[in-house]
């Protein structure tokens, strides 16, 4: 059983709260990644984890043991975890097959029994034809695979991936993703992953944690997380998101900044709000309620993007192809609004969008 | 340029072009082709002249061995006869010994003969001993003391030459000069009468010594008089037979200067061809006969090299094979035939390989405690090791001599005490080869400690997690990943250490001559003051050791730059810190008493040492407190002459190498012209070579026959120096700039900032507190340099670390402890202001 509780861990480095009263679950099996900005505490989260750091207070357990916490811890080594770090940290003086087996050899198997072990882990990773190379003559995508391969050698039940495809191309890290997602599903291991990439968490979790100022934001499945995000800063953090001005009440909400047209709203905000709307919930519509005048257009191939501007406010609509092939720059354009969240405005809108800025 | 695109009628431009390419190229070659013509027009000049003085009589003598053998005997005869000697005297007889030194040598010949005989002798009468025993040690106390400040003569010729009357004796001396140079020259009847009475081949030094000895009358002038004259005893020499030849008439301006500098005109030559047959080849590599203006830079650098490291380094090869223009294993077989000469060698041996062995196994524990776990106080520690590197060797030997010397050494007497000893010599003696090592250990192994723990910092941390994380312990990370990691920086870090204790001179001077312990440097040393034949034997036995130097370098950068991993990640992270939980307090406690053994004592001593009367006694014993020596060296216009000496040579040094670090940086990192890497692999083999040797060199080909005269001059000792300390700063400066990325410039470039603003706006302000660590690396070693000094120096150019040494062996060793700690205290000084300058961004 490899499931890890984190009991309501803070992390203070002197005078800087660095992870501040983090409190959840991993369930046995499960794909979590730790998703946030760079910053937000997310690897000294997962080094705590792997016993590198030692939180300021609270308990980690890994399982039903309890690794850290009062006057217990748990030294790395004694963990039994898997981790891949950012730098890969494959040892140049070794090969692969030395570096793989390392963590077998310090268990003191027998000969026979690492050989099929790391032979087997190294087809796994489609390392086979390296086994006798040295880490520098291999390329970032090789040896990030010998750095997997060894993580999983002695078949750990916990998995930690420290950003680990931060450093490869936009291919190679695609076809990875896949390649540890199906390895974790095969092997049944719970995995811890740490990134900044919303899209490689949204294609590889089960669950996602978003983390901020040392905090979890929010916690679900990829969807959830998606399609109701509880902040405006975790909306922002996924995907593709506008946010624009209003005030609710009476059934709908004017849109200050839009030449306070309005939108209809049932909700139970009343007063200052942030509405916000992914670009492919907008659509050009004959039909809309919402006018604008088209400021730019640009064509991407398989979608295009329409730039309104409405009032003060910029909007951004995304049709797909080539849609709408006669609408023409400075043109007046209806459009309407298919979903979108309320927020209620408590300035960190303002605060947020600077620190993206 | 290849504007073909461009052309409207492609064929015909590019017809011209090519035209105009192929006579560009011809007048290049006919342009290198008439230098090197004009190159050898030179050498033919210079060899017509040299025909010339040779016809007309002039010879060169070997005056020049003279004088050096005479100043060099004062030091050797005081180490292996007063010294000891000394050693065995007790206390009370060693403070009188040690006043009447230092009495007689600041400026009481007066005083010796009359009242100061006296004395030593009843310090000898008190000594014991038969009559003849008493009247042996009285005078060569007497001798040394005198040749503290003038060079032997026999007793009687002495009397006789200073009850000449002044006057005289200035006329005799003028007119010996002459005579030494010319041998039809008359002699004067007093100096006849002793040559008569000498061994025809000694009479040249006789009359080097009779000449001495004549200004010895006026003796504040001597130390001058001998500066003058070892200036270029060839160089006068020839002077003087030009003007001869012009007085004779008949001779225009042109033929005067080539007469009087026929050898710097066939240098001059020969450089000339060497640069244009390097130009032609790079040419030829590079297919384009056009001339590169940086090739002026890599030719002037190269020159330089050319002929104040290489031709004297060749020079000492040619000679230890060849000595008379034959080759013959004479000498070699001479030198092993002497068990002195074996035992050095041995020592050698041993020393160096124990001190490496020792070094290492110190630093690298020290490095990983200090660099990677949470030890107590680990910054103090860190900085505090590093300060030893800028402590000048014979200052730690002459602490260990006064700590552990077998009969007053202060450790000594501690233990005697603690352990219930009587009164009989040790139990530590530092007088012998494990007291050796244990010095040559306390200085050099921040050598190691410094290439290790920079290696160590940074080395990517996650290297050691991914290792804990497979489950090693941190022992076991430590030898299964740490250590293989550090092996290409740990051996090198090994061999300098090797190298630098093998090749030094400071230490064992101090430590190992006092009881016979004698060492390849110190034997070269004291063969190159003996004469003719001593020389011989000193070249051989220096190409023997500069042999081992370079061959050791050469594995270490050949063999390790293969195994060199990269193991710095671009990312800076901070190395996460072993936990020592247990051993945390009992192991900064083991490192805390080893700073407190290796620093602390020796500095301490030091310091105390400088406030004694009597060095024997505890300084708290009535009367023992003075200030008197701090007074002195404060006050001593001969501690601030080689005071200023000292910091004016090293400022020169340091200055001219950093700019020579940044003209190299900036050809190596910046351009890709062809043969800029012939300047730094000259560099590196210039400081690899000991230092001893390299001085023996620039003695032997910079007194004017090979063109250049410099003996005897600051210049001397400026390029010594240069040589020898250059790559420290350039490795410095040349790592600075290769960490920028060029386009931080080439940005600035882009808003419209031009080549030089660039340099001075962007580069500079980023390198500068690695130009200034530069700087100080060459500065450092240079300000407080022996044993270069010991051979290059002269009456006018003695620097602090030579009158450190003179001090301690010849006057007083309590003045030169205060001189010592002076010497700490502006390195310690200079190091904070560096600090300042740089913002803190300094560091070595």
């Amino acid at each position: 059983m490899a499931s890890v509780t984190i009991r309501h861990v803070t992390k203070a480095f002197g005078e800087s709260v660095v992870i501040r009263d983090f409190d959840e679950t991993i369930k046995d099996g499960e794909f979590v990644t730790l998703l946030g900005p760079s910053g937000c505490g997310k690897t000294t989260m997962l080094r705590m984890i792997a016993g590198f750091d030692q939180p300021t207070s609270g308990e980690i357990y890994i399982g039903e043991r309890l690794v850290c916490g009062g006057k217990t811890f748990v030294p790395p080594e004694k963990r039994g975890i898997g981790m891949v770090f950012q730098s890969y940290a494959v040892w140049p003086h070794m090969n692969v097959f030395d570096n793989v087996a390392y963590p077998l050899t310090i268990r003191r198997l027998p000969k026979e029994e690492i050989r099929s072990k790391v032979e087997r882990v190294l087809e796994v990773t489609h390392l086979t034809r390296y086994a006798g190379r040295f880490p520098a003559e291999m390329s970032g995508g090789q040896q990030q695979r010998v750095a997997l391969a060894r993580a999983l050698a002695a078949e750990p039940e916990l998995l930690l991936l420290d950003e680990p495809l931060s450093n490869l191309d936009a291919k190679l890290r695609e076809s990875m993703r896949f390649e540890i997602k199906e390895l974790q599903k095969r092997l049944g291991m719970t995995v811890i992953y740490v990134t900044h990439d919303q899209t490689e968490a949204m294609a590889m979790s089960d669950r996602i944690f978003v983390v901020n100022r040392g905090g979890v934001q929010q916690s679900g499945t990829p969807e959830e997380i998606y399609h109701h995000p509880c902040s405006p800063f975790v909306a922002d953090f996924l995907g593709k998101i506008d946010f624009f001005k209003g005030e609710a009440g009476g059934g709908k909400i004017v849109l200050t900044e839009m030449d306070h047209q309005s939108i209809p709203y049932d909700g139970p905000l009343t007063g200052k709000v942030d509405v916000a709307v992914r670009p492919e919930n907008l659509q050009i519509d004959p039909a809309g309620t919402l006018s604008g005048r088209l400021e730019t257009k640009y064509y991407l191939g398989d979608v295009s993007d329409f730039r309104v501007r409405a009032g003060s406010e910029q909007v951004r609509v995304i049709a797909p192809g080539a849609a709408f092939p006669d609408l023409a720059e400075g043109q007046e354009v209806r459009f309407s609004i298919r979903e979108f969240l309320v927020y209620e405005d408590d300035g960190s809108l303002e605060e947020m969008l600077q620190i993206r800025s | 340029m290849d504007r073909e695109g461009y052309a409207v009628n492609g064929g015909s431009v590019k017809e011209n072009e090519d035209r105009r390419r192929r006579l560009s190229a011809r007048i290049m070659r006919a342009g290198l082709l008439l230098l090197f013509l004009a190159g050898i027009a030179l050498i033919l000049m210079g060899y017509g002249g040299e025909r010339k003085l040779a016809a007309s009589g002039f010879s060169e003598g070997s005056g020049f061995h003279a004088v050096h053998a005479l100043s060099g005997d004062v030091s050797a005869m005081w180490k292996q006869e007063i010294l000891p000697a000394l050693e065995n005297r007790t206390d009370a007889e060693r403070a009188a010994l040690s006043e009447l030194a230092e009495r007689l040598t600041a400026d009481a010949w007066d005083q010796m003969q009359s009242g100061a005989g006296e004395q030593v002798s009843a310090v000898c009468e008190e000594a014991g001993g038969n009559e003849q025993a008493r009247e042996a040690f009285r005078f060569r106390l007497l001798h040394a003391t005198y040749l503290t400040n003038g060079p032997r003569i026999s007793a009687a010729d002495r009397k006789k030459l200073i009850s000449l009357p002044r006057e005289r004796a200035q006329a005799m001396r003028d007119e010996l000069l002459t005579c030494l140079l010319s041998e039809k020259a008359p002699v004067p009847p007093e100096a006849q009468s002793l040559l008569d009475k000498t061994d025809p081949q000694e009479r040249e030094a006789v009359l080097m010594q009779i000449f001495l000895t004549g200004c010895g009358a006026d003796r504040t002038a001597l130390g001058d008089h001998i500066a003058d004259f070892k200036k270029g005893i060839r160089d006068k020499g020839q002077q003087i037979y030009a003007l001869r030849l012009i007085a004779g008439g008949g001779v225009g301006f042109a033929d005067q200067l080539i007469f009087s500098h026929s050898r710097t005109i066939i240098l001059l030559g020969i450089l000339l061809i060497a640069d244009v047959i390097l130009l032609w080849l790079w040419m030829a590599q590079e297919r384009r006969w056009s001339f590169d203006l940086k090739w002026i830079l890599i030719l002037l650098i190269i020159n330089f090299l050319m002929v104040f490291q290489m031709l004297p380094l060749l020079y000492l090869v040619f000679k230890s094979l060849f000595p008379d223009g034959a080759f013959t294993m004479e000498t070699l077989r001479r030198l092993w035939s002497y068990p002195l000469n074996r035992n050095a060698l041995f020592n050698t041996t041993v020393a160096a390989l124990a001190t490496m062995l020792l070094g290492t196994l110190i630093a690298f524990p020290l490095a990983f405690l200090v660099g990677r776990t949470d030890l107590y106080g680990r910054r103090m520690f860190r900085s505090l090791f590093v300060l030893t590197y800028m402590v000048p060797p014979y200052v730690g030997a002459m602490a260990w001599m006064r700590l552990t010397n077998p009969n007053v050494g202060i450790v000594n007497l501690w233990l005697r005490r603690i352990l219930g000893l009587g009164n009989q010599p040790g139990p530590l003696n530092v007088y012998t080869l494990p007291g050796l090592i244990w010095v040559l250990t306390t200085f050099y192994y921040p050598y190691a400690f410094i290439t290790i723990s920079r290696a160590m910092e940074k080395m990517d941390p996650s290297l050691e997690e991914a290792s804990r994380i497979s489950g090693a312990s941190p022992v076991k990370t430590l030898f299964r990943v740490t250590l293989p990691l550090m092996l290409p920086s740990l051996t090198a870090g090994a061999l300098l250490v090797y190298v630098s204790a093998a090749s030094c001179y400071g230490i064992p001077s101090i430590v190992g001559t006092p009881g016979n312990v004698n060492t390849v440097t110190t034997r070269i040393v004291e063969y190159a003051a003996r004469g003719q034949q001593g020389m011989q034997d000193a070249i051989a036995l220096s190409v023997f050791l500069m042999a081992l130097a370079l061959l050791l370098l050469f594995l270490s950068d050949v063999v390790l730059a293969r195994r060199q991993y990269i193991t710095v990640s671009g990312k800076s992270t901070t190395p996460t810190l072993v936990h020592l939980g247990a051993f945390r307090l009992p192991l900064t406690i083991l490192v805390g008493l080893f700073a407190a053994v290796v620093i602390f004592l020796p500095f301490a001593t030091i310091l105390t040492t400088s406030f004694k009367t009597d060095v024997g006694k505890s300084l708290l014993d009535a009367g023992n407190f003075t200030l008197a020596n701090w007074k002195g060296i404060l006050s001593g216009t001969q501690t601030l002459s080689s005071l200023k000496n000292s910091l004016l040579f090293a400022t020169a040094a340091a200055t001219a190498g950093i700019v020579i670090a940044a003209v190299m940086s900036y050809l190596l990192q910046r351009t890709q012209v062809r043969g800029r890497s012939i300047p730094g692999f000259l560099i590196a083999l210039g400081s690899g070579t000991p230092s001893v040797v390299l001085a023996l060199g620039l003695i032997l080909t910079m007194r004017g026959n090979f063109g250049v005269s410099i003996y005897g001059t600051a210049s001397i000792l400026i390029i010594a120096y240069l040589i020898k300390h250059l790559v420290m700063g350039m490795r410095t400066v040349v790592s600075a700039v290769s960490q920028i990325h060029v386009s931080l410039e080439e940005c600035s470039q882009i808003c419209g900032q031009g080549w030089l603003g660039t340099m001075l706006k962007i580069t500079l302000p980023l390198i500068f507190p690695s130009v200034a660590a530069g700087w100080f690396l060459i500065f450092i070693p240079s300000f407080y340099e022996l044993s270069m000094t010991t051979l290059l120096y002269s009456g006018t150019t003695k620097t602090i670390g030579f009158q450190l040494y003179e001090y301690w062996s010849f006057t007083s060793q309590p003045m030169s402890c205060a001189l010592a700690f002076a010497v700490l205290l502006i390195v310690t000084l200079l190091n904070f202001v560096m600090g300042r300058l740089t913002k803190g961004r300094f560091s070595i």
